[in-house]
């Protein structure tokens, strides 16, 4: 999800999208700033029947996104893996997906 | 002592859909026979598996939400494994997190409801916004004198 934009003759007036910028003196990386989907929408409730909500956060062979790569906080990563391992008890979601 | 429970457990799909639906309501009269209370019956039709269960790749999705103690539970859950129709069931004890998502929606009612209150009295005497942008300004403006 982070993106690496950085290629040093193009330093100038790019339009980065992100509202957060680490510039360091050959390379600059312009990286947005993750924020957790669950505190952003407000939802309190991570369901295990809630398939469609959970597979954004399940990789493509069906193991659960890190929260560094997701930006998902602490809590509801927690309550969320939860609900991931609960759906894969009843068959809604893969424990192993195949490609 | 009695708690919320959601029971989802998935029926064969080769299951004709009479039959199903017996099924189903035999299990409610078993269960409200036991002294607990059928809250919801919610059949979600055929759906397919996330992964192979006993050859099948769908199945039959029905949700239960009750309200029992534990032995109600574990006899409900002996049922279950006794029957053909079923192929696999999850028990979840919800009552812990309705309580905490009514308390959590409570206090963002509260914090929404306060929010609205203080908006038309921050726009009439200019509560918090009003005062403090003159007030940086008239320190702002002795500074500049100074400098140059």
């Amino acid at each position: 999800m982070a993106e690496f934009k950085g290629k040093p003759g193009s330093a100038g007036q790019r339009p980065t999208g992100g509202d957060k910028a680490v510039a360091t003196q050959k390379k600059q990386y312009f990286r947005r700033k993750k924020v957790c989907r669950f505190c952003v929408e407000k939802i309190d409730d991570i369901n295990y029947k809630d398939v469609k909500t959970l597979h954004s956060f399940v990789a493509e062979r069906g193991k659960i996104v890190p929260r560094r790569i997701s930006g998902v906080c602490a809590p509801h990563q927690r309550r969320l893996t939860d609900a991931i391992k609960k759906a894969r008890n009843i068959a809604l979601l893969p424990f192993a997906a195949q490609l | 002592m009695t708690r919320i429970y959601e029971e989802l457990f998935i029926v064969k799909p080769d299951a004709p859909d009479e039959e199903v639906d017996q099924y189903v309501e035999q299990l409610r009269g078993q269960l409200t026979s036991l002294g607990a209370t059928v809250d919801k019956v919610d059949k979600w039709g055929k759906r397919k598996l996330a992964y192979k269960v006993d050859k099948y790749r769908e199945g039959t999705y029905v949700l239960f939400q009750f309200t029992a103690g534990a032995e109600i539970v574990k006899e409900l859950e002996r049922r279950l494994r006794v029957s053909d129709l079923v192929l696999k069931f999850l028990t979840v004890r919800i009552d812990q997190t309705l309580k905490r998502l009514e308390k959590r929606k409570k206090a963002r009612d509260k914090r929404a409801a306060r929010r609205a209150v203080n908006a038309p009295a921050a726009a009439a005497p200019g509560a918090p916004a009003g005062p403090a942008a003159p007030a940086e300004a008239s320190v702002g403006m002795p500074g500049m004198p100074k400098e140059s």
